[in-house]
């Protein structure tokens, strides 16, 4: 049995029995390695550090793969605990050097501050509105296009495709030098319009790409049925191919809409007065040159990430579908 | 009005009064327009590609004005004298005195491509040009940095994203919960991921350090030393990458069929042979996409490095792209559009280069324009 190739649903060989059971033997030593750890950990003034890592040995040895699970799981989570620890920091304590997951004296101090000394609700909310709009036109743009691209062979499909791939190159510089002067000859700057033209740039291409890959795996016989019950193409796309592309809609959604709810470096030169800032600019400016409020700023933090958290995992299943599924030829 | 945390409920009428009517105009001019487009196309050009084309207007129209716009006008200023000094003259709306006598001319163009490669004086090459005005920043050194980065940020995402996929591709339990632990860093917002680490690495309140002490190390001043700083945005990209594998890899893997092993173990094939004659091809359709998008993606990296470091210290953060940020918005900035303008076109070509070399050795393409 390998981890290289176990498919999920063949049961595993069966080995020859040579008289030891070694699931049993591999529990009881990893037992005794953790249990180790314990007598360690009491034994040097209830330093938790030895049960953390003879444990974690104890499940190497009893579960291999748990424990490389475990253990990357916990290197991708524990930076997002350490920031909802450090929002949860009374003032006087905010520059500590303790490793704590609940800080001593923990408080919702800071969140009450992000919300009166600072002006974040704006933020968010200019962040919300730019975010929503791109998100929503980039997906009606691409659904038809990436449509077309699938379905049809016309001229200028193959230059096409190749052009979106290459719009994936151009280097964030190369962008955000036009889009600064355009906007600021046009008197956009600080006007968020002109922020989600920018945007918009970067999430048609892409939202085209994604799409395009999941109709590919939709097969044209639906909708040729559907064409011959008396429908023609465009009632067939509407009532078939959408409704059957809704994890792939809600993906492109979900990437413009991180992509934008995120972005930093063309907001920086875009929006310059505080009135007009994303949250990612307020947040940069809470632990900028002159100002480091980690208290403030991990409370925004949580804010602003849990939202995008809850929607990535309610759609992570449509996630890995959508994402997969152009990739692969059915 | 009330106000509350700089909202009020006026500020957010104002702002749906802008742009809900913006997004009605371009839905409903889109539809009429389509609708005559189609007319047009069908009665009068009379090409069967009638509908694909009415399809893709508006994506047409949207990527000519927002993407090749701007790519064109990009162009044009590398032709352009345009700096922090010069930017009344190329501005309609500014007003004040412009000492320039002509706008855009390969007399600009010339030095502004020059000033990528070689340091000039009276027509005489001195040697290499040093970008932003810093002795080691020389484009040799940072195209070297910027292969170096993109080489050990896609090795590691492809080897721990092709790891956590396998193991997780087993009957394992709780693999709904190591998933959704795992694609965390995936799902948080970039700009918090860079500003964070940036704390995490401080020298002396930051986890990284507190817990090398805590272990009975020695704590390291992670983004005030060159190589430091180097390893630390290094492993937060890679940090950031792997999910982004996982997910691709795992689904991949979870869309093979298990005849396909058990057909091979009656035959004989051990592990090894089956993953490098089973797994690796039938993944092929997806690992070349996913390495593709992952090295432009690492290559054009500039928001992480900028916020984390800037590109310092000592330049040895600063890639292509960090660098063409900061010729044309960074704090050592001289404010030189043109020449940053010429520079990311330079840039853009060695990417485009590079990318065209792997796609036709790789066949990449081929499974996603020849269905």
């Amino acid at each position: 049995m390998s981890v290289l190739t176990q498919p999920a649903s063949l049961p595993p060989a069966r080995k020859i029995d040579r008289g030891r059971n070694w699931p049993q033997i591999r529990m009881y030593a990893g037992a005794a390695v953790a249990a180790l750890g314990l007598v360690l950990t009491v034994v040097d003034q209830m330093n938790i550090g030895w049960i953390i890592i003879l444990g974690w040995l104890g499940l190497l040895v009893w579960k291999q793969w748990h424990a490389i699970l475990a253990f990357y799981s916990v290197i991708s989570i524990y930076p997002v605990l350490r920031v909802i620890s450090v929002s949860l920091r009374p003032g006087s304590g905010l520059l500590s050097r303790d490793l704590a997951i609940i800080p001593t004296g923990a408080t919702i101090e800071s969140y009450v501050k992000i919300f009166t000394e600072e002006t974040f609700l704006h933020w968010v909310w200019n962040t919300l509105s730019i975010t929503l709009a791109v998100s929503a036109v980039g997906v009606v743009v691409a659904a038809t296009g990436a449509y077309a691209f699938s379905r049809w062979r016309f001229p200028g499909r193959r230059p096409g495709l190749i052009f979106l791939l290459t719009t994936q190159m151009i280097p964030a510089g190369m962008m955000i030098i036009p889009i600064y002067v355009i906007v600021a000859q046009l008197g956009l700057t600080d006007n968020i319009i002109g922020l989600m033209l920018a945007y918009i740039s970067t999430a048609v291409p892409f939202s085209i790409w994604i799409l395009k890959g999941y109709y590919d795996t939709i097969p044209p016989d639906l909708e040729e049925a559907a064409m011959v019950d008396g429908c023609n193409r465009m009632e067939a796309f509407w009532r078939i191919i959408l409704p059957l592309s809704t994890p792939a809609l809600s993906i492109v959604f979900l990437f413009n809409f991180l992509a934008a709810w995120s972005e930093f470096l063309v907001a920086k030169v875009v929006l310059k007065s505080p009135t007009v800032w994303t949250w990612s600019l307020g947040l940069n400016d809470l632990i900028g040159t002159f100002n480091t409020d980690w208290g403030k700023y991990a409370a925004g933090s949580v804010f602003v990430t849990i939202p995008v958290l809850l929607l990535f995992t309610w759609q992570s299943k449509y996630l890995i579908s959508g994402l997969t599924l152009g990739g692969v030829k059915s | 009005m009330q106000e509350f945390s700089g909202l009020s409920l006026q500020g957010v009428l104002d702002t749906l009064g802008v742009i809900v009517p913006l997004i009605a105009a371009l839905v409903i001019g889109t539809l009429i327009f389509q609708y005559f487009l189609y007319k047009i196309l069908n009665n009068v050009v009379k090409t069967s590609y009638a509908l694909p084309y009415t399809l893709l207007a508006p994506a047409i129209i949207a990527i000519l004005l927002f993407t090749m716009y701007p790519l064109l006008y990009n162009v044009l200023l590398a032709f352009s004298g345009l700096t922090s000094k010069t930017f009344n003259c190329y501005s309609p709306v500014a007003t004040g005195v412009c000492k320039l006598d002509h706008l855009y001319g390969f007399d600009y163009a010339a030095k502004n491509f020059t000033d990528v490669f070689f340091r000039v004086k009276d027509g005489e090459i001195l040697g290499w040009g040093r970008l932003l005005r810093t002795a080691d920043s020389t484009f040799p050194v940072l195209l070297g940095r910027t292969i170096v980065w993109t080489g050990i940020n896609v090795v590691f995402h492809f080897f721990i994203g092709l790891a956590l996929a396998l193991i997780m591709n087993q009957k394992i339990r709780f693999k709904g919960i190591y998933r959704s632990f795992i694609i965390i860093p995936w799902a948080i917002p970039g700009i918090i991921v860079a500003l964070t680490w940036k704390q995490e690495f401080h020298a002396q309140y930051g986890f990284v350090n507190n817990l090398i002490e805590a272990l009975g190390g020695q704590g390291i001043s992670w983004l005030r030393d060159p190589i430091p700083a180097f390893a630390a945005v290094t492993f937060v990209n890679i940090w950031l990458g792997v999910p982004f594998y996982m997910v691709m890899l795992l689904g991949g893997l979870q869309s093979i069929s298990p005849d396909y092993y058990e057909a091979a173990q009656m035959d004989g094939a051990n592990s090894w042979q089956r993953f490098r004659a089973i797994t690796i091809p039938l993944l092929r359709p997806i690992l070349i996409p996913a390495i593709t998008l992952d090295v432009i993606w690492t290559f054009n990296k500039a928001d992480l490095i900028v916020a984390m470091t800037g590109g310092g210290p000592q330049e040895s953060t600063n890639i292509l792209v960090t660098a063409i940020y900061n010729a044309a918005f960074g704090s050592a900035a001289t404010f030189e559009l043109g020449f940053a303008s010429a520079f990311s076109i330079i840039v853009f070509f060695i990417l485009f280069f590079f990318a065209v070399i792997w796609i036709t050795t790789s066949g990449g393409l081929k499974e996603i324009y020849e269905r």
